[in-house]
């Protein structure tokens, strides 16, 4: 998803527990708008609903993987989420719902 | 073919099977649909049970072992390590989202109803950690 919605004049709002500053570094690299914030404590993860609880690697509580789109009026257009977490959206269909909502 | 031909194609397909999984893992057809991996597996077990019931000789069994582990580890991690119970998503399509402000790489705090008016927002939630 990094490259294919990059120019889509869309803004990237990637959240995990972690700090994050590679990923950010490598974004930046790539010219791709995404954001990734820290959810350290995972407050917003379970305002969404989105906690698993010790899902992670080493036991850790970890948020569900999910995908949110949002209109410039900030009313969920389309969402997903994950029941499997080797499984994500196929960014091409991310891209087709943020093409259509402009 | 050889008396050893089974068990090497079924040694290769579990083989190929791994090396697929991993470096195929940016392919979203692939990534997609992790139960490949699985059916790879079935099929070398089942090419080497054919082969091992024919003439059970060393390398037929020996395939028949690796493919039958590989199928009991590939299944227990897709259905059961893999999997994610059922969330509640506080979420609804036409409604607003849960608004939130978080930090971000540099410590800057981010709105999400600040990008209101602006542009679209693709709200990604991932595990972290990898």
């Amino acid at each position: 998803m990094l490259t294919e919605l990059g120019d889509e004049g869309v803004q990237i709002l990637a959240i995990s527990p972690d700090s994050n500053e590679r990923s950010q570094e490598l974004a930046e690299r790539l010219r791709a708008r995404y954001r990734f914030l820290a959810d350290r404590d995972l407050a917003v993860t379970k305002r969404y609903g989105l906690l698993h609880p010790r899902g992670g690697e080493k036991g850790q509580d970890v948020p569900v993987p999910a995908t949110v789109v949002l209109d410039r009026d900030g009313i969920v257009r389309w969402l997903t989420v994950a029941d499997n977490y080797q499984v994500r959206p196929d960014p091409a269909d991310v891209a087709r719902v943020v093409r259509a909502i402009k | 073919m050889s008396k050893y031909g089974p068990a090497l194609v079924s040694v290769a397909l579990s083989l190929g099977a791994i090396v697929g999984y991993f470096s195929l893992l940016r392919v979203p057809l692939i990534r997609n649909h992790p139960l490949l991996y699985i059916v790879a597996f079935a099929l070398a077990a089942a090419i080497a049970a054919v082969a091992a019931l024919r003439a059970p000789r060393w390398p037929s069994l020996t395939a028949l072992a690796i493919s039958l582990a590989l199928l009991i580890l590939g299944s227990y991690f897709n259905f059961v390590m893999a999997k994610i119970p059922q969330s509640l998503i506080a979420a609804r399509v036409g409604q607003p989202a849960p608004d939130f402000t978080l930090p971000d790489a540099k410590g800057a705090p981010v709105t999400l109803a600040s990008f209101r008016g602006r542009s679209p927002v693709v709200v990604v939630f991932y595990r972290g950690y990898w």
